[in-house]
């Protein structure tokens, strides 16, 4: 645990956010505070359409801010320019709810190319790195298959490594079970809690799947653009 | 922890730099990685750009071996300084000027030999076939050595006798198997503006736009055939210097010294001023430069469409990529790169194919088309930015691509 004071990787107080002009402005989320401390592994719940995915857009620098304070691992997102945006999103690790994996790479250059953006690396140390990765998530013996010869738990668990490969300092993911069967899910989240842990990455993951729940620190439920509560788990 | 260590790195560490070769060979390998992943759209790729180097080479090739033979008359000539009237075109069509300019040219001490050319057209009998068609006659004072077209040495003794012309070698075949005759049975009788002469022996000159083939005789033969006209004007004069002086300054000396009757020309000139009127005054210049155009246009929609449907193909992807931090410009690089390997995959077999397509061309025309490194270097030039233009507007489609609808 970081010392008291220290400032959390997650750091968010009265964040509003709309979407839509004049007329057409609906606000998505309303007057949002929440702190991620390191380490610590948060799932977000709620109804569809509470503003989960918003929240976490805004957070991964993916959205420009509108209104409030949001502070992610130093980086202060309200007013940031794009080129602060796309250096803050190299020390975030995405997972989404696709693999997304590029389709002509193999398993070891897709999470390679997580480590590309960081010109002090040799492609020798990036293959490695990858293998290493995969090889954590289980896959040493599918490093160098196209994502079409792997199956859909496989894809993600590669996905996981990608996320995890640079290094990030904090793991953002959106509903990544959501296109898994039960095993391959648990298995993957599983998977992200025990390697963010023994690296003391801190998770803030959206789910709808109430079988992943016992992976959380705490959880935190949104409806209709507010946070509702945060009760630690025990 | 390692993994740690970058956690605390503040953000102005990994500020951006300035763009490495890294930055370029990156983006570059990613793009050949995806090209190389979809074979049938990458052939279909090479074979546009290939199609467009071909089509922009054969254009190129037949433009510059027109022009080249239009100017095959000048070219033959040898001579530092021409004298020919402003008011002359080309050479087809000559305006004449008083032959006392060619004497008075003889005043300045630089100048060795003066000799007057005449130009004229007569109609040439096939001596197989019978049929007429016109010839190109050219007469000067064959025994000064002033003029050589290669070949003419060997006759000039037999050009002395009455009636007697030199063949152009290179004349297009309609004129009959003359060469062919001529070693048979030696020097025979043909028949030109329906006066029979002598053909002693063969010269190199080559068609033209302007004549098909050349016929050139002395002075005085050219007189004996060419009977309307006046004997003291004459259509260009070939100007040989003492050697090692400085040729533009006796041109300068002669403009002075000539009335404006008359322009004093260099050989590179003389070349000039005859393709010159064929690259302006017909639109044979404009038919090659709208071909060339139209090659690259359609090879440039073609790759565009490739592109394009690759990026659009691969949104997701993209704007994953972006999502993990790859700024827009890179992926921008990786589409750049993509046509520019486009451009040099599609450039190779298109010049071993132009390279092929020459030969045989140059065999059925008789026109000198040829393969030279400058040219080469231009098309792949124009390939170049055929590829860079498409890829600019294919970049477009990278807008699609947002992180923010990823989740
Ligand atoms: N790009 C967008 N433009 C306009 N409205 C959007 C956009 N994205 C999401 N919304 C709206 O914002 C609200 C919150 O969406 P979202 O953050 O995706 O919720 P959740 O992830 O909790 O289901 C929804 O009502 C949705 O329709
Ligand atoms: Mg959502």
């Amino acid at each position: 645990m970081p010392p008291e004071g220290a400032t959390p990787p997650v750091a968010i107080a009265g964040l509003t956010y709309a979407f839509g002009e004049g007329e057409l402005r609906r606000p998505v989320l309303r007057d949002v505070s929440l702190q991620i401390r390191a380490g610590e592994i948060v799932l977000l719940t709620g109804p569809s359409g509470s503003g989960k995915t918003t929240l976490l857009t805004l957070i991964g620098a993916l959205r420009a801010m509108q209104e409030g304070r949001c502070t992610v691992l130093g980086q202060e997102l309200l007013g940031a320019t794009e080129d602060q945006r796309v250096l803050l999103r190299r020390r975030i690790g995405f997972i989404f709810q696709q693999h997304n994996l590029l389709g002509f790479l193999t398993a070891r250059q897709n999470v390679a190319m997580s480590l590309e953006l960081d010109p002090r690396t040799t492609e020798a140390e990036r293959l490695a790195r990858a293998g290493a990765l995969l090889e954590a998530v289980g896959l040493a013996d599918r490093a160098d298959a196209l994502p079409s010869k792997l199956s859909g738990g496989q894809r993600q668990r590669v996905a996981v490594a990608r996320a995890l490969a640079g290094s990030p300092g904090l793991i953002l993911a959106d509903e990544p079970t959501a296109a898994l069967d039960r095993v391959s899910g648990q298995e993957v989240v599983h998977l992200l809690r025990d390697l963010a842990r023994s690296r003391g990455v801190p998770i803030l993951l959206v789910t709808h799947d109430p079988r992943i729940l016992d992976i959380a620190d705490r959880i935190i439920e949104m409806e209709d653009g507010r946070i509702l509560s945060g009760a630690p788990v025990d | 922890m390692n993994e740690l260590r970058r956690l605390e790195l503040p953000a102005e560490v990994q500020a951006p730099r300035p763009p490495r070769l890294v930055n370029l060979l990156l983006p570059a390998r990613l793009a050949w990685r995806q090209l190389r992943a979809e074979r049938a759209r990458l052939w279909t790729a090479i074979a546009g750009v290939m199609f467009a180097c071909v089509l922009v080479f054969m254009q190129l090739g037949f433009r510059a071996a027109l022009f080249d033979s239009a100017t095959a008359l000048p070219q033959a000539m040898h001579g530092e300084l021409f004298l020919i009237n402003p008011l002359t075109t080309a050479m087809f069509r000559p305006e004449q000027f008083p032959r006392v300019r060619a004497f008075q040219t003889l005043a300045d001490p630089d100048v060795a030999q003066a000799v007057p050319i005449y130009l004229s057209f007569g109609t040439w009998r096939n001596p197989v076939t019978g049929v007429r068609r016109t010839i190109q006659l050219v007469g000067f004072d064959t025994a000064t050595g002033a003029v050589v077209f290669p070949g003419l040495e060997a006759v000039i003794e037999a050009l002395k006798r009455p009636d007697t012309i030199a063949f152009d070698r290179k004349s297009r075949p309609e004129f009959g198997p003359v060469p062919q005759l001529l070693a048979e049975r030696g020097p025979f009788e043909v028949q030109i503006a329906d006066r029979r002469l002598e053909l002693v022996g063969l010269i190199d000159i080559g068609p033209s736009f302007g004549a098909d083939g050349n016929a050139v005789m002395t002075e005085t033969n050219f007189r004996r055939i060419v009977t309307q006209r006046k004997a003291s004007n004459t259509d260009l004069v070939a100007l040989r210097l003492h050697p090692g002086v400085d040729i533009p300054t006796v041109a300068a000396r002669l403009r002075q010294l000539l009335p404006a009757d008359v322009a004093v020309l260099t050989y590179d000139e003389l070349v000039a001023w005859e393709r010159n009127y064929w690259e302006t005054a017909t639109p044979i210049g404009f038919i090659f430069m709208f071909g060339s155009l139209m090659g690259l246009v359609v090879g440039m929609v073609i790759v565009y469409q490739i592109l394009f449907s690759d990026i659009a193909s691969h949104i997701p992807e993209y704007a994953t990529l972006k999502a993990m931090g790859y700024a827009h410009a890179y992926l921008r690089r990786a589409v750049m790169s993509a046509a520019l390997l486009l451009a040099v995959l599609g450039f190779i077999p298109g010049i071993l194919t132009s390279i092929g397509l020459y030969q045989v061309v140059a065999q059925a025309t008789f026109l000198p088309l040829e393969m030279d490194p400058e040219r080469g270097m231009m098309v792949f030039g124009m390939i170049f930015a055929m590829c860079a233009g498409a890829g600019l507007l294919a970049v477009r489609k990278l807008r699609d691509a947002n992180p923010a609808d990823m989740f």
